[in-house]
């Protein structure tokens, strides 16, 4: 088996394994609570964290919806209700934010929500229904753009009853009506209704000149492409949040570098940290790994209309000849499974009924020949009707993990006579090609919320608008989707949502490769540090430090 | 020499249109969409339609060139896709970062040049000049990455006493101005360095030969004849003659001090062009990366023109020649 590794990666590699000899490895903990946080919060500190991007503004309506978008202005703008991540057993439940409850009514099209009286924008406006109904406005608007506007398709209105009371009315009755309700922060109409929504997308500067907030955290700087610094607001509804004072967001592009600023004490925080590092940070003494499971998959997505992948058996066979738990225990170690649905095993949703396909190049061999494929020139590679079993294997640049398996990939699938030529390209450029489907496979990652939306990668109406890229198409999956999208609830959809698992594990669109952990380092003297797998940033309002001394 | 610059401007600038044009239609060739790339895969097709309406790239590729080609004359360099800012002044944040960078390795090359330079030729064939040619080569060979990386490691981990990255420290609005500007210069000296020593070999080598020759030339002996004493001979007579190509060199130089940033200040997270440029291709933000390449362009044509004046100043013959 050939492994191939980058030169940056091996020196680093080779760095830290010197640097980190003789010193004794801390256990890491998962994301659950800081058992040592018992000894009770302190107030005041500054906490110092690394970030490979940085925000692009302050209003994500105008912004895509990435992670570290999403970090900073969840922290700064309120929802209505806060979704936590116990989805393990059951769909996510939600706690009070912005409303201190919700009620449906008996025909579950009207949702009421009933706002807390005591928040306020940080320059003193209360936050009423009028934010709420704006911001629904801004949302749906064809000018504003905004990258989420479909979770609105269904809300015909929202209604001002009075100043702390509003009312969503949806067209139909569905699974996922309370998180499209709340899908996106509320914004201040007060501050930001002066400029016309046509004119959002060439003013992004504009809000930040107008910044008000209800979150626990406001802008105190902005340094572009160095740093955010965030501070404490005054005014924030619960008392004695945030312990921080400041939580200063540094713009470390290249991951090697933030890695070494975390262990030299430069960084308290990285939201993450690379498989092969993790040895170096837990031998740090004065650092704290935390490996808790991430909302992502990868998988080969295999280009459905391609004649070489059209057969759901010939599929099946790819997935017998790939040796996945190799792959996985060699690239990931301890921190990642073998996937096999589109729905994570730590995810309530997950069918416990689907195991993984075997590593079985017998099986996969024989299949292959039964549906003609046979070696006839004798040059190791199988063929039919003259032509060879040979694809071109895609992934992006700058993901090791990916790159190394595209290689052990190759390996394998020659062992069954297929010949794979692995490609690196630019992530954009994957993203082009696979959209457009101009591609035989493809190596990519799958993030998946608690919305369950199968939709969108599976549906034969998302190969022209959605993230169908295998382009699978088949109609009993589509009913099955459109049949739990009617349903009223998460949990009422589940037997759809376990018989399109069964339909997706039999047909192998997808080669589901792993499920990873994510890996995040915090210095000990940051504590109560909650990470979660959509937030790094999920409980920031209550981190606190240790006093120096 | 006014009639030689006005020539030479006028050209720069149609090079300078070429450049732009060039850059603007090819860039339209590399794959990905930026109404997808900005706002992930979510984006209904109409929503597509609608920010690539916004965003003017709707239009026929011929009628895009034209209509920014009319606002960049208005002085209107249009609106960062992926910042929702206009362009310039973007732009303007960038540049005063990555000029204090190109100037800190600039003066470390031309410093490290010129020392070892002299001492390569003066001691020509030597253990020094071997060891010099050596050491200068390794550094010019090594990717800057990784350079800049070993620094960081060596200067800000194993032997801390180095900021690894950024131009400023954390609480640097906290301080006095004179401690602002000893915590520039505390963060400037890694980055500068790592360009710098990285170009300095190749300036060295030239500086080398250069003075070897002129050293060789009969006004060198006349001189030596004089009774002028070695030090006056080499840094009067010889350098200032060996020094004319060296200014050549500069200009040169400056598309690979350019391009050294774009890496250097991504390894030492610098806020400067070269870290933006990087943002703006992955981004596929067109009014950007067109923005900064035509600063970029225009440095390097200005860069040009300077060492063309500059080696018309120091050369009589170049000056009488173009008069």
């Amino acid at each position: 088996m050939r492994k191939k590794f980058s030169f940056r990666a091996s020196i680093l590699v080779a760095a830290g394994v010197l640097l980190a000899a003789g010193c004794r490895q801390a256990p890491e903990r998962t994301a659950g609570p800081d058992p040592a946080s018992a000894s009770g919060p302190r107030r005041g500190g500054t906490v110092v964290t690394g970030w490979t991007a940085e925000p692009g503004g302050v209003n994500s309506l105008i912004l895509p919806s990435t992670q570290i978008n999403n970090e900073m202005l969840f922290r700064m703008f309120l929802h209505l209700i806060e979704e936590q991540p116990d989805f393990q057993q059951h769909p996510a439940t939600f706690k009070p934010q912005l409303a201190e409850s919700y009620d449906w009514s008996p025909d579950h099209k009207t949702l009421t929500f009933h706002l807390r009286g005591d928040v306020v924008w940080t320059d003193g406006v209360p936050v009423t229904a009028e934010d709420v109904r704006w911001t629904w406005q801004a949302q749906r608007h064809p000018d504003v753009a905004w990258e989420l506007a479909d979770s609105k398709r269904w809300i015909d209105d929202v209604e001002v009853v009075d100043p702390r009371t509003v009312r969503f009315h949806f067209s139909r009755v569905y699974p996922k009506q309370l998180l499209d309700a709340n899908e996106g922060p509320v914004f201040p109409k007060h501050a930001w209704e002066t400029l016309p929504f046509a004119q959002w997308r060439q003013n992004g500067d504009w809000f930040r000149q107008h910044l008000v907030v209800d979150g626990p955290f406001t802008v105190a700087s902005w340094q572009p492409q160095q740093q955010i610094v965030l501070q404490r607001n005054e005014r924030y509804y619960e008392k004695g949040l945030p312990y921080l004072d400041r939580v200063v967001m540094r713009q470390i592009p290249d991951q090697s570098n933030g890695l070494t600023q975390l262990l030299s004490g430069e960084l308290d925080f990285l939201p993450q940290i690379g498989f092969g590092d993790a040895p170096r940070v837990k031998a740090s003494p004065r650092l704290e790994l935390i490996a808790y499971w991430f909302n992502l998959y990868v998988a080969v997505t295999w280009n459905n209309e391609r004649p070489l992948f059209k057969d759901p058996e010939v599929r099946r066979a790819l997935t017998l000849a790939i040796d996945r738990k190799t792959i996985v225990e060699t690239l990931l170690g301890t921190y990642g499974k073998v996937a096999d649905s589109p729905i994570l095993t730590s995810v309530w949703a997950h069918d416990p009924a689907l195991h993984p396909l075997p590593y079985d190049p017998a099986e996969a061999r024989r299949i292959l020949a039964a549906k003609g494929w046979k070696d006839t020139d004798g040059d190791g590679v199988l063929d039919k009707n003259g032509k060879p079993f040979a694809f071109e294997l895609l992934t992006n640049t700058g993901n090791q993990a990916r790159t190394d398996a595209t290689v052990m990939i190759q390996d394998q699938l020659k062992k069954v006579g297929i010949r794979v030529t692995p490609r690196q390209v630019e992530f954009n450029t994957l993203a082009a090609q696979t959209i457009a489907g101009k591609y035989d496979a493809a190596m990519m990652g799958y993030t998946i919320d608690t919305s369950l939306d199968l939709r969108s990668n599976f549906h034969s109406e998302s190969i022209a608008e959605g993230s169908n890229y295998s382009r699978y198409r088949n109609p009993e999956v589509d009913r099955l989707i459109d049949l739990g999208a009617a349903q009223p609830d998460l949990l009422a959809e589940r037997p759809f949502l376990n018989q399109i698992q069964q339909i997706a594990h039999r047909d192998q669109p997808l080669t589901f490769l792993w499920e990873s952990q994510r890996l995040t380092g915090v210095n000990k003297r940051v504590r109560n540090v909650r990470p979660t797998p959509t937030f790094a940033f999920f409980n920031l309002k209550e981190w606190w430090v240790e006093p120096k001394g | 020499m006014l009639g030689f610059l006005l020539r030479r401007l006028a050209a720069s600038l149609l090079l300078l249109l070429l450049v732009l044009t060039f850059t603007f239609f090819f860039l339209r060739l590399i794959p990905g969409d930026p109404a997808r790339i900005f706002e992930g895969q979510r984006l209904t097709l109409e929503q597509q339609q609608r920010l690539r309406q916004i965003y003017g790239l709707d239009r026929p590729l011929p009628l895009q060139y034209l209509a920014w080609v009319s606002s960049v004359a208005k002085g209107d360099w249009g609106t960062s896709l992926s910042q929702q800012r206009p362009v310039s002044t973007v732009l303007g944040e960038a540049v005063p970062a990555t000029a204090i960078l190109g100037m800190a390795a600039l003066a470390v090359e031309y410093f490290l040049a010129l020392l070892l330079g002299i001492a390569s030729a003066l001691r020509r064939g030597s253990a020094l000049d071997h060891g010099i040619r050596i050491v200068t080569l390794l550094f010019f060979s090594l990717p800057l990455f990784w350079v800049g990386l070993m620094a960081i490691l060596l200067f800000s981990y194993v032997w801390p006493v180095l900021p690894a990255s950024h131009m400023h420290s954390v609480d640097a609005d906290l301080m006095s101005p004179a401690e602002r500007w000893l915590d520039l210069a505390r963060h400037l000296l890694l980055p500068a360095l790592v360009m710098g020593v990285g170009t300095a070999g190749g300036t060295a080598r030239f500086l080398r030969a250069s003075l070897i020759e002129v050293m060789s030339q009969d006004y060198i002996r006349a001189a030596r004849a004089k009774g002028l004493s070695e030090r006056r001979v080499v840094w009067v007579h010889g350098l200032r003659n060996a020094i004319v190509p060296v200014i050549q060199v500069f200009a040169i130089q400056l598309p690979l001090l350019l391009s050294g940033a774009l890496i250097v200040e991504v390894v030492f997270s610098w806020p400067g062009l070269g870290q933006l440029t990087f943002l703006a291709i992955s981004t596929r933000d067109y009014p950007l990366i067109l923005g900064a390449v035509a600063l970029s362009a225009t440095l390097v044509i200005l860069g040009n023109l300077l060492a063309d004046v500059l080696h018309a100043l120091a050369d009589p013959r170049v000056r009488d020649a173009q008069e």
